[in-house]
């Protein structure tokens, strides 16, 4: 290239780099260097208190992220594979609705649906099927964690995995119902198989999603432990001002999130390069 | 006859999957009076609505949608130019290049935050419009550079090559070839971005509180401070531009632009 195209290139590609880097690469790199002081001091003393502290939280949100990716691609393999064989535009468009709403909206919403005086409680006692007098707690655990997880990340899962579908050709599909195979046959040997590479990115996507949410548990936790991690990073500042402690949690959750985030990293680059 | 029923059965279980959650909020946003275990409120009306249309509300309304404004101009100028030369010119370290602008959606957004934070009141921005327009641009970026650039590469070079054989310059095939053919995609993309500035909650919470305050941290604070009406009738607010948004381009939304949603 020519030395002003160079030049111009360069002064392009300044600005939007100067921002990412100074506002995430340091600050991402900080986190490591922060998570290594203590009193002023090189310690690994933050790293210990997390151990104490924190390793149930860990563990909890590790299960929560795992019980919400395996519920989604559960149903998002088998719902998808369904409209992929017979279209259903309606649902598919519906489907869809839960990317538009920001998970601040969806923790809220689903506060008022799951709490012990909530809607589902309220429609339920009308049947007879809860004690009234002692509702269960939907939200404020880990279900109600999850189930709001499972919602919103439900319409990416359709998104993407439906995508990967309609990519495998239709001819197959038609071989194998000449051979009479059965929808549940058709998804199980050649939409799943074919799909697995970019089901894959899909899960590892939502799963560090799942991992760093914030706005859903920081909504409809129980402000008790166990929380997940998020919320204990933001609480450690906010309400201790322990930068060592809060950013060697952080350090675990980018750790946590690394392998499917290599792997992540690897195949988007791959495909672009 | 037995197949359509089924079919509709499933449509009508999806409804009740997608809109059941949303519709408590819709009741809640006009409950004057609700007790327990009432399956409606006791008394309908629009009181909480005329309260919060004259509050805080409209201030974090506000201030969000002129964020959000900001935050779009800036990346649309910044990103389209970027965009093109990603898709087009063999440029040094362009992994490199590319790896930056996906390391904010492989890892955790939260703990990363907390120290741009500090790094941000540091340059006297923390809690200040101009920090929060920052800290979105590092998500909307992130977006904008990834789906612009998937858009130039879906114009073909040829018709560029062309233009530049018929005597025309890079920066002239540039605009008046590439340009014109990837402004729809570019549209796409920007309604994306500022609906992304709009719903964005982790950085604004923790750059802009407690003096820049959008419509999400308002939510928020009503919400956990059991005001239910109040935080109804934002969380409704703040369905509406998102909604509005996948009517009117749903046929034109491919998956890769809207991944990033499963993020905000």
């Amino acid at each position: 290239m020519r030395l002003s195209l160079r030049l111009a290139c360069l002064v392009i590609a300044l600005p939007p780099l100067a921002i990412v880097v100074w506002l995430f690469f340091l600050p991402f790199l900080s986190s490591a260097h922060l998570s290594l002081i203590r009193e002023d001091q090189w310690s690994l003393r933050n790293y210990y208190l997390v151990w104490r502290l924190y390793k149930f939280d860990i563990l909890y949100t590790l299960w929560i992220a795992f019980f919400s990716l395996a519920a989604v691609l559960g149903i998002a393999v088998f719902l998808c594979g369904y409209l992929r064989v017979h279209v259903n535009r309606p649902v598919e468009f519906l489907f869809k609705i839960p990317l538009f709403i920001p998970f601040v909206v969806v923790g809220h919403a689903m506060r008022v649906l799951l709490a012990p005086k909530g809607t589902l409680n309220a429609v339920l006692s009308q049947v007879g099927l809860i004690n009234m007098s002692d509702p269960p707690s939907i939200a404020f655990g880990w279900i109600g964690i999850a189930v709001s997880l499972i919602w919103k990340n439900l319409a990416l899962a359709v998104l993407l995995v439906l995508g990967a579908y309609r990519s495998v050709d239709e001819t197959f599909l038609e071989a194998a119902r000449n051979f009479g195979a059965s929808t549940f046959r058709q998804i199980k040997d050649i939409l799943l198989p074919m799909s697995r590479a970019s089901l894959a990115v899909a899960g590892a996507f939502m799963f560090t999603s799942m991992l760093a949410s914030f706005s859903v548990p920081l909504m409809i936790g129980s402000g008790e432990p166990p929380q997940m991690v998020m919320i204990d990073v933001f609480y450690r500042i906010n309400y201790q001002m322990d930068y060592g402690t809060a950013n060697a949690l952080g350090v675990v959750s980018y750790l946590l999130a690394m392998g499917v985030a290599g792997y992540y990293l690897k195949t988007i680059t791959q495909k672009e390069a | 006859m037995i197949r359509r029923t089924l079919r509709m059965s499933g449509t009508l279980l999806t409804m009740l999957v997608i809109f059941g959650p949303l519709s408590s909020l819709v009741i809640w946003s006009v409950a004057e009076k609700w007790y327990w275990p009432h399956l409606f409120p006791q008394q309908l009306g629009f009181f909480y609505w005329a309260k919060v249309l004259q509050g805080d509300m409209l201030r974090a309304l506000r201030d969000g949608f002129l964020i959000a404004i900001v935050v779009t101009v800036l990346t649309l100028l910044i990103t389209v130019p970027l965009a093109y030369v990603l898709a087009r010119l063999p440029i040094p370290f362009k992994p490199v290049i590319l790896m930056v602008f996906l390391l904010p959606q492989a890892f955790p957004q939260l703990p990363v935050f907390v120290n741009s934070t500090t790094l941000l009141y540091r340059v006297n921005l923390g809690g200040k419009f101009w920090g929060v327009v920052l800290i979105h641009m590092v998500g909307a970026l992130v977006f904008a550079v990834w789906t612009m650039t998937a858009v130039f590469k879906s114009v073909p070079e040829t018709l560029e090559e062309a233009a530049i054989n018929l005597g025309a310059s890079r920066f002239k095939s540039f605009y008046s070839v590439s340009l014109p053919l990837a402004t729809p995609g570019i549209i796409a993309s920007t309604l994306l971005v500022f609906l992304y500035s709009l719903d964005e909650f982790t950085g604004t919470l923790l750059v802009g509180s407690p003096f820049v305050l959008t419509l999400p941290v308002y939510m928020y604070r009503t919400s956990v401070g059991y005001e239910l009406q109040v935080a109804s009738i934002s969380a409704l607010l703040l369905m509406v531009p998102g909604v509005v948004l996948l009517v009117l381009l749903e046929r034109y939304m491919k998956s890769e632009y809207l991944s990033m949603f499963g993020r905000i």
